[in-house]
C-alpha cells in the first residue's frame, strides 16, 4: 500500500527530477570546463542562475499544462534536490580523491582552485591532495600536511553555537544561512530552485507578462501569489539590510565567499523583483492602493541606491567589489546602481503601457545591468576586446542605416570612420604636427593658444544656445498647432498643420536666438568660464562634436555625386572614396603625420586620473555611444524617414512616385550613417591613442559590411550579435590557438547555411493592434462628441 | 456626357503634349481635359502611348513640348514626388509593392508627402511627431479597411494574393490624399467576378471619396460600363474622344482596333 502510494508520488515528480538531473549536469559541466577566471568569485551565482532558470521553466510549463500548485511544489522540490545531489555527489567524490592522494587537477585540467574554493568554502591553500601513502608501511610520509576527510559534521563545544559543517575545520557557520560552505551551497541550490519555480508560478498567477490576458479568471483565487510577488523584494531588502554591516558592528549574518557580490546581486534582484511587483499590482485589487504599492517598491529601489552610497561613503567598503580599485570606481558603482534603478523605473513605466512587452523589457534591464557591471570584472585585455566590439557595433549600426535601411551599398564606409578618428586626433593630439618648414599645423584646443580656445567656445556657445532656442520655439509653435488640431472636431486635421511658422514668428525667433546666444557667450566669457573649462576638461567632447560634424558633412559630400548611381556602380564609387580618403591621410603629411600617423591622442578623461578609471570611462563611453546609436536607429526605423528608406530600398522609382524625395532621403541616410561612423572613429582614436592611415584600409569596410550581413540586415540586435560573432568570437577563440581560424571559418559557413538571413533577422513590425486601438479610440471619441 | 458634367471645373489639362524617344513619337500633340469627379478612360492598342502619357503626368517623363496643368498649376517637368504632393497618385500595370514591408507600412509610405517629421524629429520623437505617426497609422488602417484588407495589416505585402495586392496598391495611392487617381489596367489578370467587383469599387472611390479617376484599361466591358469620358490613342495621337457610345461608333477607333477593312489593306499593299 505504502509502496504504491510512494510510486505514485515519485512518478508525478519525474519531470522535476529529470530537469533537476539536467541542471545538475550543466552545473557540473561548467565546473569542469572551468568557469571564466574573472567571474570566479561569482561562480556560485552563475551556477545558482542555472537552477533558477530551470525552476522558472518548470513552473511555466506546469502552468501552461494547467497543473496544480501541489504539483509545482513537488516537482520544484524534486528538481532542486536532484540538482543539488548531482553536484553534491561529484564534489564529495573529488574530496574523497583528494583525501586519498589523487590530484583532481590531473584529470580535470580546468577545475580551478578558485572555483573549488568558492563552491566549497575551503581555503585554496588546503585544496591540495594528500601525499601518497607509503606502500610498505601504509603510512603517510612523516611531516606531511594532511587533510582529513571533510565529509563530517561536528559540533564545536568550545564556542557553543558554532557548527562545523564545512569541508574543513575552518569553514564554519555562524548562524549561517548557508551561503558559502559546501553544505550551504547544496542547501542554496535547493532553496533557489524551489524559489525560482514558486516565484514564476506566483508571477504567472499574478498575471505578469505573457499570461496577462489568458488568465483573467485566475485573479481573485490567488491573492497569496500576488502578495508573494510584493513580499519578495521586501524580504530581499531585509536580507540585504541584515548583511550590510555597520561601523564597529559585525553584520548579523556572515556571508561566505564573494560577500559583496551577494550584496550587489541582491541589489539588482530587489530592483528587478520590484518591477515584477509593480507590474503584478496592476491587474488585481489587493485592498492596497496602487500608488502605495508603487511607493513601496520605489522606496526599495531608492533604498538600494542609498545603501550603496552609504556603504561607499560610510565605512569605505564597496557595494560593488572592485578589489580595492581607486576612488573613481566608487562613483562609477553608485552611478551604475542609480542608472539601472532609473532604467528599471522608466522601463516599468513603459511596460505598464504595453504589457505584452514586459518580459522582454525585464530581460533588457537585466542585460543592461550585466553589461554595466561586466567591465568592472574584466581585465584590461578583455575590456579591450569589449571596446573593440563596441566600436564595431557603432560602425555596424551606422552602416546598417545606409545598407540595411536605405539599401545603398557603401564599400567606402571606412572613410567616415577615418575622418572621425583623424578629426579628433588632429584637434587633441599632444604631438606637435609640423609642415615642411617646421611650423606647427595642429589645432590643439588644449594648449597655450587662448584665442583659439575662446573662439571655439564662442562658436559652440552661440551655436548651441541659438539652436536650442530655435528648436524650442519651433517645438512650441508646432505644439500649439497640434493642440489646435486636437481641439478641432476631426483629429485627422493634424495632417494639415503648416510646419513653417509665419514670417513674423520666424523673425522674432531669429532675433531672440541671435541676441540671447551672443549675450550668453559674452557673459560666460566675462566670467572666465571658458578659460577654466578648457584648462580643466579634456578636449574629447569638442573632438567628438567636431568629428561627428566633419564625418556627417563628408557623408553628404559623398552622397551628392553618387545620387544617381545604383547597385554595383555605387559600390565601386564608394570603394574609391574610401581609398581616396586613406591616401589623403597618408600623403597630407603636414596635417596627419603621413604614414607615421598621429600619436599621443589623449583618452576621454584627463591623464592625471588613475589608470583604470581613465580606461573604464572609455569602455562606458563606448557603451553609451553604441546604446544611443542603437536607440536612434530603432526610432529612425519606425518613422517617416525609415519607411521612406525602406521603400527606396525596395524600389526607388515607385518610392519617388509615392512622394519620397530621393535626394533628401539618400543624403539623410549617408549623413546619419557617416555621423555614426564618426562617433566610432573618435572613440577608436581615443582607444588606440595612436592612429595610422593603415588602420583604415578597405578591410574595415568589408568587415563591418560582413557583420551587418551576418547579423541580419536592418536588424539592430542582429548587428550587435554580428559584431560579437565577428569581432568577439575570434578573440575568445584565441585559446584554441592553431585551430582558431579553422573553427571561425566553420562557424561562419554553418551560420550562413543555417541562417541565411542573418543571426537575428529584423522582425516585421507589428502595427495592426495599435492601429485597431487607435481607430477604436477615435470611434469612441466620435460617439461621445455630439 | 451630360451638360452638367461639362460645367464641372477642369482638374487636369494636357495641351499639345509631345514625348519622343529618339525618332519615335510616343505622344504627339496630345490634348486632353479631365473634369472633376469624372471617371475618364484612355484606351488604345498596345504601344499607343497610354502608359507614356501616365508617366508624363506623374513626372517620370518630361514631355518635350506642351504643357500639363493640374489644379491650376503647370506640372510638366516636376519630379514625381512633387507631383504626388500636388495630389496625383497612381497604380501600376505590373504590381509594384514595397517588398519587405508589411501591408500597413506600405500604406503608410503612401502618406509620406502628408507627414512632416524630419529625421531629427524621428530620432527625438517629440509629442507632435508621435501624434502624427498615430494619425498616419490610423489612416492607413482605415484605408485598408476601406479596400477590404483590414485583417492583413501585419502580413508582408508580397505574401498577399494577387487581387489583394491590387487593392493594396490602390490603398497606398489613396493614402497620399490624391485629387486625381491614375489606374493603370486595374483589372488586368482578373476573372469576371473580380472585374465586376473592381468596377463597383472604382465607382465607390469616385462617389464616396470624391475622387477624379483616370484609367487605362483593355477590358472594353469595364471601359464602356463605368467611364464618363473615353479617349482613344493610337500611335501617340488622340484619334477619338467622347462618351462610350460615341467612341464605339467611331470608324477610326474600329480601324485602330480591328485594322482597316480588307479591301483597303489590299489596295494599300498594291500601292506600295
Amino acid at each position: 500500500m505504502i509502496v504504491t502510494r510512494l510510486q505514485q508520488v515519485l512518478g508525478s515528480m519525474r519531470p522535476g527530477a529529470t530537469s533537476g538531473f539536467v541542471a545538475g549536469l550543466i552545473m557540473l559541466f561548467l565546473i569542469l570546463i572551468g568557469i571564466p577566471i574573472n567571474i570566479q568569485s561569482l561562480a556560485l551565482f552563475v551556477l545558482l542562475l542555472i537552477v533558477l532558470i530551470f525552476g522558472v521553466r518548470l513552473a511555466r510549463r506546469a502552468f501552461d499544462a494547467g497543473e496544480t500548485f501541489g504539483y509545482i511544489v513537488k516537482n520544484a522540490l524534486a528538481l532542486s534536490v536532484v540538482a543539488a545531489l548531482v553536484v553534491f555527489l561529484f564534489m564529495s567524490l573529488i574530496n574523497r580523491w583528494q583525501a586519498n592522494g589523487i590530484s583532481v587537477k590531473t584529470y580535470f585540467d580546468a577545475v580551478s582552485l578558485t572555483t573549488m574554493n568558492v563552491l566549497s568554502g575551503v581555503p585554496e591553500s588546503e585544496l591540495h591532495p594528500n601525499p601518497e601513502k607509503d606502500i610498505l608501511t601504509g603510512e603517510y610520509p612523516e611531516g606531511a600536511e594532511l587533510r582529513t576527510n571533510p565529509m563530517r559534521l561536528t559540533f564545536d563545544s568550545e564556542t557553543g553555537l558554532r557548527l562545523k559543517l564545512g569541508l574543513t575545520g575552518d569553514a564554519w557557520v555562524d548562524l549561517n544561512l548557508g551561503i558559502g560552505g559546501f553544505y550551504g551551497f547544496m542547501l542554496l541550490i535547493v532553496v533557489v530552485g524551489m524559489a525560482g519555480a514558486l516565484i514564476a508560478w506566483g508571477a504567472n498567477v499574478a498575471n505578469v507578462g505573457r499570461y496577462r490576458t489568458q488568465t483573467a479568471g485566475y485573479l481573485s483565487d490567488n491573492l497569496i501569489a500576488h502578495w508573494l510577488v510584493l513580499l519578495l523584494p521586501l524580504l530581499l531588502f531585509g536580507f540585504l539590510w541584515l548583511t550590510k554591516g555597520q561601523d564597529g558592528i559585525d553584520p548579523i549574518i556572515r556571508i561566505g565567499g564573494g560577500g559583496q557580490e551577494v550584496q550587489l546581486l541582491l541589489g539588482f534582484a530587489i530592483v528587478l523583483f520590484g518591477l515584477v511587483a509593480i507590474r503584478a499590482a496592476q491587474p488585481v485589487d489587493w485592498g492596497l492602493a496602487y500608488p502605495v504599492r508603487v511607493g513601496i517598491v520605489a522606496g526599495l529601489v531608492a533604498g538600494v541606491a542609498a545603501l550603496a552610497i552609504w556603504r561607499i561613503v560610510g565605512d569605505g567598503r564597496y557595494f560593488i567589489a572592485t578589489d580595492g580599485s581607486p576612488r573613481g570606481n566608487e562613483l562609477l558603482c553608485v552611478g551604475i546602481v542609480l542608472l539601472v534603478a532609473a532604467v528599471a523605473v522608466v522601463q516599468n513605466y513603459f511596460a505598464l503601457r504595453t504589457p505584452e512587452r514586459f518580459e522582454s523589457q525585464l530581460a533588457g534591464t537585466l542585460a543592461l545591468a550585466i553589461l554595466l557591471i561586466l567591465p568592472l570584472y574584466l581585465d584590461q585585455y578583455q575590456n579591450d576586446v569589449l571596446t573593440l566590439v563596441g566600436i564595431n557595433v557603432l560602425l555596424g549600426l551606422g552602416l546598417n542605416i545606409v545598407v540595411g535601411y536605405a539599401g545603398l551599398l557603401d564599400l567606402g564606409y571606412v572613410a567616415f570612420f577615418a575622418l572621425g578618428a583623424y578629426t579628433y586626433a588632429f584637434l587633441s593630439s599632444n604631438q606637435v604636427l609640423v609642415d615642411g618648414s617646421g611650423n606647427p599645423t595642429g589645432l590643439k584646443f588644449e594648449g597655450n593658444d587662448e584665442t583659439v580656445i575662446r573662439i571655439a567656445a564662442w562658436v559652440f556657445t552661440t551655436a548651441i544656445v541659438a539652436t536650442a532656442i530655435v528648436a524650442g520655439g519651433l517645438y512650441l509653435w508646432r505644439r500649439s498647432q497640434a493642440a489646435r488640431a486636437r481641439r478641432a472636431a476631426d483629429r485627422r486635421q493634424l495632417l494639415d498643420i503648416d510646419p513653417r511658422p509665419s514670417g513674423g514668428v520666424t523673425l522674432l525667433l531669429t532675433v531672440i536666438a541671435i541676441s540671447t546666444s551672443l549675450l550668453f557667450a559674452i557673459l560666460l566669457d566675462n566670467s572666465s568660464l571658458y578659460r577654466r573649462l578648457f584648462d580643466d576638461t579634456s578636449p574629447f567632447f569638442i573632438g567628438l562634436f567636431a568629428g561627428v560634424i566633419v564625418s556627417g558633412l563628408s557623408g553628404i559630400m559623398l552622397g551628392i555625386p553618387v545620387l544617381r548611381l545604383r547597385g554595383d556602380y555605387l559600390a565601386i564609387v564608394t570603394l574609391g572614396f574610401g581609398e581616396i580618403i586613406r591616401l589623403l591621410f597618408t600623403n597630407l603629411r603636414d596635417f596627419t603625420g603621413g604614414p607615421q600617423g598621429i600619436l599621443q591622442i589623449p583618452r576621454p578623461l584627463p591623464e592625471n586620473a588613475s589608470g583604470p578609471v581613465s580606461y573604464l570611462s572609455l569602455v562606458y563611453l563606448i557603451f553609451l555611444g553604441a546604446g544611443l546609436v542603437a536607440f536612434f536607429s530603432a526610432r529612425l526605423k519606425q518613422s517617416r524617414t525609415g519607411r521612406a528608406w525602406s521603400a527606396m530600398k525596395s524600389d526607388e522609382d515607385i518610392a519617388q512616385s509615392m512622394g519620397v524625395n530621393l535626394v533628401q532621403s539618400k543624403l539623410t541616410a549617408f549623413a546619419i550613417g557617416a555621423a555614426f561612423a564618426g562617433i566610432g572613429g573618435v572613440l577608436f582614436a581615443a582607444r588606440q591613442r595612436n592612429i595610422f592611415p593603415n588602420d583604415f584600409r578597405l578591410d574595415v569596410s568589408i568587415e563591418v559590411l560582413s557583420l551587418v550581413i551576418i547579423g541580419g540586415m536592418g536588424s539592430i540586435p542582429g548587428v550587435i550579435m554580428g559584431a560579437i560573432a565577428l569581432i568577439g568570437v575570434p578573440e575568445v577563440l584565441r585559446e584554441l590557438s592553431t585551430y582558431r581560424i579553422l573553427v571561425f571559418g566553420a562557424l561562419l559557413v554553418t551560420m550562413v547555411i543555417i541562417r541565411p538571413k542573418g543571426l537575428l533577422p529584423a522582425p516585421t513590425p507589428q502595427l495592426q493592434e495599435r492601429a485597431r486601438a487607435l481607430v477604436q479610440r477615435h470611434v469612441s471619441q466620435e460617439d461621445r462628441s455630439p | 456626357m451630360t451638360e452638367q458634367a461639362n460645367e464641372r471645373p477642369i482638374l487636369l489639362e494636357a495641351r499639345k503634349v509631345t514625348k519622343r524617344f529618339g525618332g519615335l513619337i510616343a505622344l504627339g500633340d496630345l490634348d486632353l481635359v479631365i473634369r472633376q469627379n469624372q471617371i475618364a478612360s484612355v484606351i488604345g492598342p498596345n504601344g499607343a502611348g497610354k502608359t507614356t502619357f501616365f508617366n508624363c503626368i506623374t513626372g517620370f517623363y518630361t514631355p518635350e513640348e506642351g504643357e500639363i496643368w493640374f489644379d491650376g498649376h503647370p506640372i510638366q517637368g516636376e519630379r514625381p514626388d512633387q507631383v504626388t504632393a500636388r495630389g496625383i497618385a497612381r497604380t501600376y500595370q505590373n504590381i509594384h509593392l514595397f517588398a519587405g514591408m508589411t501591408v500597413l507600412e506600405n500604406v503608410m509610405v503612401g502618406s509620406h508627402a502628408n507627414l512632416l517629421a524630419s529625421p531629427v524629429g524621428a530620432m527625438l520623437r517629440p509629442p507632435v511627431n508621435r501624434l502624427e505617426e498615430d494619425v498616419a497609422l490610423e489612416k492607413a488602417y482605415r484605408l485598408l479597411d476601406f479596400v477590404g484588407l483590414g485583417e492583413d495589416g501585419d502580413t508582408l505585402a508580397t505574401n498577399l494574393p494577387y487581387g489583394s495586392q491590387r487593392r493594396l496598391e490602390i490603398a497606398r495611392a489613396l493614402a497620399s490624399d490624391p485629387k486625381l487617381l491614375l489606374l493603370d489596367e486595374p483589372t488586368a489578370g482578373m476573372n469576371p467576378q473580380e472585374t465586376e467587383a473592381t468596377m463597383r469599387f472604382i465607382r465607390r472611390l469616385r462617389d464616396e471619396r470624391d475622387l477624379t479617376i483616370l484609367l487605362i484599361e483593355h477590358d472594353m466591358s469595364v471601359v464602356m460600363n463605368i467611364s464618363d469620358q473615353v479617349s482613344v490613342l493610337d500611335y501617340g495621337r488622340k484619334i477619338a474622344e467622347g462618351t462610350p457610345e460615341e467612341v464605339q461608333q467611331n470608324p477610326l477607333v474600329i480601324e485602330a482596333y480591328l485594322g482597316a477593312p480588307a479591301e483597303e489593306l489590299v489596295t494599300g499593299f498594291l500601292d506600295s
